[in-house]
């Protein structure tokens, strides 16, 4: 038997100096991660063509891809035109084979770098790396604002705590415990705890001035214990999304602490494996962070019945508000942020990349098509409701915290 | 007060293994002493070269600007290795890298100069010294065609260009 040695990825070695200090550090890049990072760019649209064939062997459908100013033509799947329409530069590889892994349910290696080294001989591709705010920031490095700027997102970048061997670690954890999460009792735990979490909400609701009487006599301890205790159940809500991936036998790539989109502080867990897994599993996966959320605000509900008003109710209550809001929100999936619920919604649609090919549509061809009176398909319906709503949401996200905070200035 | 390298480290520098022992003596008051903290600048891309440097404790990077704040990693000069010659030697006089310290190292310099009076005062022991520093600059050709190929290779499997069937 022959053994084929593949040589090492190619690495490069890259000395990056400190914004105004002698210091530096020297990264490794790999050549995979940079490839995974580059956002293939298409030529822009009216340089191309594309056509389905009028014949396709063995029933599959396939396309002819043509760039005009060269007029040289490619023939090209029906999977890979949907790698080609996603292909639009703002999307990185990683997220396109991600995207493409959500849409057919399994994930063939070879397809994105065959239809790269295609697309390129065609010259219908450019490979942009990294995002568009750091190109712009690297074109406008002589601007102070700007610099400051890339050495605060650079800063903030650096804030990522993170273990690839978190694996083992939620091996274990299901293994010693984490297992019993996903049997019909916790389920029947959590049905009577929100019952009785119902129940003393209601009780509470009657007895509210007791409550914030508590909390005001005690307010900085108070809010720095609802934090800290809410801090630390966001950590579970990504262990419970960890033992989930476990549960269904996929790998936890993972664990970790970071800067999410470079302002909102955040734990994470990678476990996007469970992609290769079914749709129950995914569906299973979304929604076991946020399920962790409505169990323990209705067992804090429960236990601030127990107790006399004082702090611990007010701080009890104030949790439970805390956990159900986040329940709400994760499970919320209006609001461009590809949350838990979005990740429920798209599964239910059948549509992987809709907040990306929704926004596209509203911003590249909605108004074309509205003012050619054109009958909208479903899916394009799909596409105006999703960014309606999720406009909307946002825009009464914004007013009602801007309101709260006037109303709470006055009060 | 900053000594001369001693005798058995100048024998393990290929540079000046082949010389005799008195002529190394007679080398040795010429060295500078250097000590750097990680971080400190030897000296930069453009600078004038005048000294050869030679590695006593700790690591050197090597390196050449790209862009911006970004520079490639030529090389890294470990203890026992010497640095800095090219313009010492070369046509060209000004530094072609940039080189740092990137732990706490000790150096030696050694000014033109002095590597001068030598070569005047010792011609057939400078004869050895130079086939050495031919070595050494095979060595960096050497070098500097792999890190070529491994750029290149580096850039074709970023971009997932696939030259053979382009």
């Amino acid at each position: 038997m022959t053994v084929e040695h593949r040589p090492k990825r190619a690495r490069l070695e890259l000395l990056v100096r400190q914004e105004d200090s002698a210091g530096f550090e020297v990264r490794e890049i790999p050549s995979a991660v940079a490839y995974l990072h580059s956002h293939p760019q298409r030529i822009p649209d009216a340089q191309w063509e594309l056509a389905q064939l009028p014949y396709a062997a063995g029933g599959a459908v396939t396309y002819a891809l043509k760039n005009l100013p060269t007029e040289e033509i490619i023939q090209i799947s029906e999977a890979e035109k949907f790698l080609w329409e996603q292909m639009d530069g703002r999307a990185s590889l990683q997220e396109i084979a991600t995207a493409y892994l959500l849409r057919y349910g399994s994930f063939d290696f070879a397809i994105i770098p065959t239809l790269i080294v295609k697309l390129l001989r065609a010259d219908l591709l450019t490979m942009r790396p990294v995002s568009r705010l750091r190109a712009v920031l690297a074109r406008n490095h002589r601007n102070a604002a700007a610099r400051a700027m890339e050495g605060t997102l650079h800063a903030l970048e650096r804030l990522t705590v993170t273990s690839r061997r978190a694996h083992r670690f939620f091996e274990r954890l299901y293994r010693y415990g984490g297992f019993v999460l996903f049997t019909p009792w916790t389920m029947l735990a959590l049905v009577v705890m929100v019952a009785l979490g119902a129940w003393s909400g209601v009780r509470i609701w009657h007895a509210l001035d007791d409550v914030t009487h508590g909390l005001a006599q005690h307010p900085l301890v108070a809010i720095l214990l609802v934090k800290v205790v809410f801090w630390l159940t966001v950590v579970n809500h990504q262990v419970i999304h960890a033992l989930a991936c476990i549960h269904y036998g996929r790998r936890v790539r993972e664990f970790g602490f970071t800067i999410l989109h470079g302002f909102i502080p955040t734990f994470y867990a990678d476990v996007t494996d469970i992609f290769m897994s079914s749709r129950r599993a995914r569906i299973v996966n979304a929604v076991a962070g946020p399920l962790f959320h409505l169990f323990l605000g209705a067992a804090c509900l429960w236990i601030a019945t127990l107790t006399s008003p004082g702090l611990i109710q007010g701080f009890l209550v104030a949790s439970a508000i805390l956990q159900l809001q986040s329940f709400v929100v994760s499970l919320y999936p209006f609001c461009f942020l590809e949350m838990d619920g979005y990740h429920v919604l798209v599964e239910w649609l059948g549509l992987p990349t809709l907040n990306h090919d929704a926004v596209r549509f509203v911003r590249e061809s909605l108004w074309s098509r509205l003012r050619n009176l054109d009958t909208l398909t479903r899916r394009e319906r799909i596409y105006v409701t999703y960014v309606a709503l999720s406009l909307v949401s946002v825009a009464s996200f914004v007013i009602g915290i801007a309101w709260l905070l006037v109303y709470a200035g006055e009060s | 007060m900053a000594r001369p390298p001693e005798i058995a480290f100048l024998r393990r520098v290929p540079l000046f293994q082949d010389l005799e022992e008195p002529v190394l003596r007679a080398l040795g008051p010429s060295f500078r002493e250097r000590r750097l903290r990680a971080g400190d600048v030897v000296f930069r891309t453009g600078d004038r070269g005048e000294e050869l440097f030679l590695v006593k404790e700790g690591r050197i990077v090597v390196s050449k600007p790209v862009t911006g704040r970004i520079e490639q990693v030529l090389n890294r000069v470990e203890p026992g290795e010497a640095f800095g010659e090219m313009s010492v030697f070369g046509d060209e006089r000004h530094r072609s890298a940039t080189c740092q310290a990137e732990t706490d190292v000790i150096l030696y310099s050694l000014d033109r100069e002095s590597l001068n009076r030598f070569i005047a005062d010792n011609p057939l022991t400078a004869a050895r010294f130079f086939q050495q520093l031919a070595m050494v600059a095979f060595k960096r050709l050497r070098d500097s065609s792999d890190l070529v190929a491994e750029v290149t290779r580096w850039g074709l499997e970023a971009t997932g260009l696939d030259v053979e069937h382009t």
